[in-house]
């Protein structure tokens, strides 16, 4: 790309475009932070060529105003006259200073037409403020300008640093002419409306193919084909006639909504799958009808008969249980990999903004309380060779987290628990899970319960937030499909959390007032799936696409209808209700528009402008999908063993501190901080414990009613590792991680629920995926571990998500991230003021190991570790076996003592086994820990010292105990598996010996450092 | 005598009226969630409340700098009633991005006049990014600020990324000092009390290397208060980072209320008066 013919740009802008730029003022006291920060980011052979970098915020404004209105509105809106300079004239953002000085190199950056702008729609809202009669549109940029000490500055990388060219355009400003290359105002191009196209689908089997995937619509043969035999039915053609629609045809809008509504994304069309699982290690063979029936809804219907907290699972937009009598808890988590893989701040807040709806469309609409985030990236230090297209995933890493950040703490939403998981394999397309929990009154003012939609036919259909673009077009189908050099730029979006945040403070009112009688968020599919959905509770729905609010003129029929432009959600309102709704929609700010209404017709009718452009069956439309069927071979593959070194006091104490400092392991610190995770003040058990604040928590608990002591714990589990063993032992090493981390807290274990999010590679058998049927036998193994692991935990699924398509192809590279699950728990605290946190909390106090330790280092930490250096090494077989009855009621026995009260710390082994698990209880303390594990050794005869201080096996916690209380907690834990491990020290020292004999001994501060050094931006 | 009303502001990115009504409710208070445009169309009068609060948020988005955008909303909309509200003695406080909206309409450090004009600013922390941390600190007690009366020292927590407090005009900085208006300091917990310091106290004692260490300010009349930090956010004990750690801790409301509780006070004391 050559950088000097970037844009196209104009000599000169026209008369009534405006810029004005915003300078900070330098001097002493002052510094232009952002700069310090862009610097700070930039790789070192860049940052070392430039002496110095200053920034500027531009507007480039339409509209007509005077050069004294302009004066105005740069000094009481733009800028801030304590700390800020401005110029009307563009001089400052080309580089131009006030001081009459010019940068060596300005580069300016803008959005394309069509981006969401933030930043300029608040700046529109500000000069209504101050000039309420004069409209205006408002295009924000930035500069930054550079001072060089080396003019061989590799300018294309420092461009490519600088902006995202699928949603950004920028300018060079250097030499003399510099206004005159100033980014132009983004115009979109002027868009033609165009009627809707007839798709004629009377063509043989490669012509169906072909239409499937020049549309992107992302539909198999079988699919299309189901589709043409739908239009050859008389019955079809008979009503088709009836409202003026092509007979045997259908439209370009209804062939784009049966494509949405039967995606991958939004129908689960594998996990629905009948498959034929061949299991080579047993010999067996067996079919499986949908997996999700099978795995997952039958241990939840088999549960529900025992417990009577289930309130809503599975069909909403997430899962409700009945926390206390007055109030319910819903919890959902999503992925949003595929768009953060293309631009990692939008498609990341747009995760989290995303889920947040999914919660406000729970029953009538419940308020998110609290967001969890687990993301998976490649190494932080990865220096392979990334295949062009690809972001770095430091780049992804902190894109992704700046666009949490934002999203989450401007909407006000709490970030209070999460993960990060490392591996090569994520370089391709990262994950990035966003959780959010919701909170509801089990009863409305008018009585009905809260859980429950009460739509009728004839209640009109609000459409509610933002406005429909052309962004946002075919991410539910592209997210279906694997990701290439071609993915779509269309498919990205930028979140905007104060038009949904208005919106949301919007509907809540507009519940608690009865006026809501269904709501469902447009997410994936748009308009053509939420309303479709919920035509389905009436069935039937008519909307008229003319109707609809755009952001621009001219998208077509089926654009208007699929298009996932954020912040909307979609409301049934009661025709008698509709001018106190719309009157508190103005109150907010928010724009509210009836789109249509329901109806019994049982079709699902789609008009433009009062002529009828689409007409589908709700049956067709919802179980018209034919079932794919599917075949999956299991054979366990085969990993070299891992070549264990001596273990000696030297080699074990120097691995501590090694597995302390990798990435998986070490502090996210510095990364949690920048969440607020205390806003709403609930937050009891905070991300960092101790006496620091900087020990690692296990599981977050909240407190979400003002004085009461009713609490709610929520944690996760996720060890994508033990996949390259056995995926059934990755599910039930994730399940029991989430259960273990909230027992450590010290959650209610008769009420738990899980949430259950795979992201797998693609495990369709095809040319491109020639090892399909393994990598379905790793899902149906996964699946028959949840089935097996929730029953015993007594630990019902309520809500789940899958990501089938987690693969990237870029120059015929193909790249599958291991299969992976999240399992995400949320559970009842009965009293906040009794949980239990990870820091050891005093000199002298009792340590004991809970649980078996054997001798499962197959794909730890450790084995991953000593293969990074030592090629003849593999990462064996023996991953953790879990053993769900022993473990529950041995964290029942620990649930009980924490009752009463006899529980000083509680720490899970995960990660790097007890010796981690011992360090980070003492970074939470002044003091250090003297253990001896020999009674471990003695358990078991194939266990070594390296399985006894690095396995992992589950199911295990580290607890501190007073010495008071020592006798009466060895009692109650009599009959579980408990080891008398040694005492807290106040020396600051871990030493840990076997036998008689030191086998560990490092100094915690050390450690901590190791720890805390690797992702710590500030070190 | 009833409770004394507080208009808790909401709407517009607003995060925090939850916890700001629980305070004031645990202070004695009946708390009201109040739509900026509530007030603006008329619906609710100003005057008919005893209290304002500013809560903390984003109000749009910080876009155009924290608390621009719903500060011009107050500063064009609502002026004369924010003015005769304080002339009237009532009390108003502005947490966070509330303080950020009082110090640019000018509410802030202020003056005697009410003239409502920008005399300083909040600008982004030197470690250039938003950070979520418990600070402790130090309040002058010779402030004329009703809102901090007998308070010492407190421990709340930070969530901001624009808390740095400057302004262009050091002889202002030595008046309001001078006045007991730079009320509220970061200081270093392990120091006794007395001693809070002009000197810039390192990262993390001082989150965002705030002149003179100043995380809160109030105006001439002690009225308008304003400050970087959450007491809201630490109603009760359970939600200290710390209560883990401490022995025989009786739970309940925790220290930070007093602020809350000085103004209840007040009010209450303004209307007998009144």
């Amino acid at each position: 790309m050559g950088v000097q013919h970037c844009i196209d740009r104009m000599a000169h802008d026209s008369p009534h475009i405006l810029r004005v730029d915003v300078l900070p003022i330098l001097r002493s006291g002052l510094v232009d932070s952002r700069a310090n920060t862009l610097i700070s980011s930039l790789p070192k052979h860049l940052a070392g060529k430039i002496a110095a970098t200053r920034t500027s915020l531009g507007y480039t404004i339409k509209g007509d105003f005077s050069e004294e209105e302009a004066t105005h509105a740069a000094t009481n809106l733009f800028s801030d006259p304590i700390i800020e300079t401005f110029t009307i004239d563009g001089s400052i953002g080309a580089g131009q200073l006030p001081d009459g000085s010019y940068s060596d190199l300005t580069v300016q950056v803008g959005f394309k037409p069509g981006v969401t702008d933030n930043r300029a729609m608040a700046a529109e809202d500000g000069l209504g403020t101050i000039f309420p009669n004069k409209s205006n549109k408002v295009a924000s940029t930035i500069s930054y300008h550079f001072w060089l000490h080396d003019d061989h500055l590799e300018l294309e990388e420092l461009v490519d640093h600088l902006h995202n060219p699928m949603l950004e355009e920028y300018s060079i400003l250097d030499g003399k002419n510099r206004t005159g290359n100033l980014i132009r105002f983004p115009n979109l191009k002027p868009q033609n409306y165009v009627e809707p196209r007839i798709i004629d689908l009377d063509v043989d089997d490669g012509e169906l193919e072909r239409i499937s995937d020049d549309g992107l619509l992302a539909l198999n043969l079988v699919e299309m084909k189901a589709i043409q035999g739908y239009f050859k039915q008389q019955d079809t053609q008979q009503i088709r006639s009836q409202h003026d629609l092509p007979v045997d045809s259908p439209t370009d809008v209804e062939l784009e909504c049966l494509a949405q509504t039967w995606s991958e994304h939004c129908s689960h069309k594998i996990f629905s799958a009948k498959i034929r699982h061949t299991d080579n290690q047993n010999g067996t063979t067996s079919t499986i009808d949908s997996l999700f029936k099978t795995h997952i809804v039958a241990p939840t219907n088999a549960i529900s008969k025992e417990v009577d907290w289930l309130l809503s699972v599975f069909h909403d937009n997430s899962g409700v249980i009945a926390w206390t009598d007055e109030w319910s808890l819903c919890m959902k988590a999503e992925t949003h990999n595929s768009p953060s893989a293309l631009d990692p701040f939008g498609g990341a807040m747009t995760g989290i903004v995303g889920v947040n709806r999914d919660i406000l469309g729970t029953g009538l609409g419940a308020k998110p309380i609290a967001n969890t985030d687990v993301f998976c990236f490649g190494p932080p230090d990865y220096s392979g060779t990334l295949p062009k297209g690809l972001f770095h995933p430091s780049r992804i890493f902190s894109g992704v987290h700046s666009g949490v950040r934002a999203g989450g703490n401007e909407s006000g939403i709490p970030t209070i628990n999460g993960s990060i998981v490392f591996d090569d394999r994520y370089i391709g397309k990262p994950l990035v899970y966003c959780g959010t929990v919701g909170l509801m009154p089990r009863y409305l003012p008018d009585g009905r319960e809260s859980h429950v939609k009460t739509p009728r036919p004839g209640d009109l259909i609000y459409m509610v937030g933002g406005r429909v673009g052309s962004d946002g077009i075919h991410g539910a189908t592209f997210s279906s499909l694997e990701l290439t050099e071609d993915s779509p730029s269309s498919a990205v979006q930028i979140g905007d959390p104060i038009t949904q945040k208005k919106m949301l403070d919007m509907i809540l009112e507009a519940r608690d007032a009865g006026l809501i009688q269904v709501i469902t968020d447009n997410g994936a599919g748009g308009l053509s799936s939420s309303v479709g959905e919920m035509a389905e509770l009436t069935g039937g729905a008519t909307i008229d696409l003319g109707m609809v609010p755009l952001k621009q003129l001219g998208l077509k029929s089926w654009e208007i209808l699929v298009s996932e432009s954020q912040e909307r959600m979609t409301v049934g309102i009661r025709g008698d209700d509709s001018d106190e709704f719309e009157r508190l929609a103005r109150l907010h700010e928010v724009e509210a528009t009836a789109i249509g209404t329901f109806s019994d017709s049982g079709f699902f009718q789609i008009n433009h402008n009062e002529k009828c452009v689409g007409l589908i069956p709700i049956p067709f439309l919802h179980e018209g999908c034919p079932q794919l069927q599917l075949e999956s071979e299991w054979n366990p593959p085969t990993n070299p063993d891992v070549v264990l070194p001596i273990p000696t006091l030297r080699s074990l104490s120097t691995a501590l501190e090694k597995i302390l400092e990798r990435p998986n392991v070490a502090s996210k610190e510095w990364w949690v901080r920048s969440y607020d995770h205390e806003v709403i003040a609930q937050t009891v058990v905070k991300p960092f414990v101790g006496l620091d604040h900087d020990a690692p928590g296990d599981a977050a608990v909240i407190a979400p009613l003002p004085g009461s002591i009713i609490g709610a714990v929520i944690s996760n589990g996720i060890v994508p590792r033990y996949s390259d063993i056995d995926a059934y032992s990755m599910t039930a090493a994730a399940i029991d991680e989430a259960v273990r981390n909230a027992v450590c807290v010290g959650v209610d274990l008769s009420m738990i629920a899980g949430l259950d999010n795979f992201c797998w590679p693609d495990p369709i058998e095809s040319e491109k995926t020639p090892d399909g049927k393994q990598k379905l036998a790793q899902l149906v193994r996964s699946n028959q571990a949840l089935d097996d692991v929730c029953r015993a935990y007594t630990l019902p699924c309520i809500s789940g998500k899958d990501s089938m398509k987690n693969d990237a192809v870029i120059e015929g590279q193909k790249i599958s991230v291991p299969p992976t699950l999240l399992f995400s728990l949320i559970g009842r605290h009965k009293d906040i003021t009794k949980a239990v946190t990870s820091d050891f909390k005093s000199y002298d106090d009792r340590i004991y190991l809970l649980g078996l330790t054997k001798q499962e280092i197959g794909a730890s930490e450790l084995a991953f570790m000593i293969r990074e250096s030592d090629n003849s090494s593999g990462i064996g077989t023996s991953v953790p076996i879990l053993d769900p009855e022993r473990n529950i009621a041995l964290y029942r026995a620990l649930g009980n003592a924490m009752e009463n009260e006899m529980i000083r710390s509680a720490h899970d082994c995960s990660d790097g086994g007890l010796s981690v698990s011992l360090a980070e209880s003492c970074f939470g303390f002044s003091g250090g820990a003297n253990i001896d594990v020999s009674e471990i050794l003695l358990g078991d005869d194939e266990l070594d010292e390296w399985g006894a201080l690095f396995g992992e096996s589950l199911g295990r916690i580290i607890v501190s105990v007073s010495p008071e209380c020592a006798m009466e907690f060895e009692k109650k834990m009599k009959g579980h598996a408990i080891y008398k491990l040694g005492r807290t020290t106040s020396s600051r020292e871990i030493k840990i010996s076997a036998h008689g004999k030191t086998i560990l001994n490092c100094d915690v501060d050390s450690l901590k450092a190791a720890w805390k050094g690797t992702l710590d931006r500030r070190a | 005598m009833g409770k004394p009303n507080v208009a808790v502001l909401s709407g517009f990115g607003i995060n925090c009226e939850t916890e700001t009504i629980t305070a004031f409710e645990m202070a004695g208070a009946t708390a009201k969630r109040t739509h900026v445009n509530r007030l603006v169309d008329g619906e609710l009068k100003l005057s008919d409340f005893d209290i304002l609060a500013v809560p903390g948020g984003f109000s749009f988005g910080d876009h155009l700098g924290s608390g621009r955008l719903l500060g011009n909303r107050l500063r064009f909309s609502l002026r004369e009633e924010v003015r005769a509200f304080v002339a009237s003695k009532k009390p108003v406080i502005g947490i966070c991005n509330g303080f950020q909206v009082l110090v640019k309409m000018g509410l802030l450090p202020g003056d005697e006049d009410l003239s409502m004009s920008q005399t300083a600013s909040l600008t982004a922390n030197d470690c250039g990014r938003y950070e979520d941390r418990w600070v402790t600190l130090e309040f002058d007690r010779n402030s004329p600020c009703i809102w901090t009366r007998g308070i010492e020292r407190l421990r709340v927590p930070v969530r901001h990324g624009e808390g740095k407090f400057v302004t262009n005009d050091h002889k202002l900085l030595d008046k309001w000092a001078q006045k007991g208006q730079l009320v509220a300091k970061y200081v270093d917990p392990d120091s006794t009390y007395p001693s809070s310091s002009d000197e810039i106290l390192p990262f993390p004692i001082s989150p965002n290397q705030s002149w003179r260490n100043v995380a809160g300010v109030c105006d001439p009349t002690g009225l308008v208060f304003g400050l970087m930090p959450h007491p809201e956010a630490y109603h009760s004990t359970w939600l200290s980072p710390d209560w883990t750690r401490e022995t025989s801790l009786k739970h309940g409301p925790s220290p930070a209320m007093s602020i809350f509780r000085n103004a209840v006070e007040h009010s209450r004391n303004n209307r007998e008066v009144a």
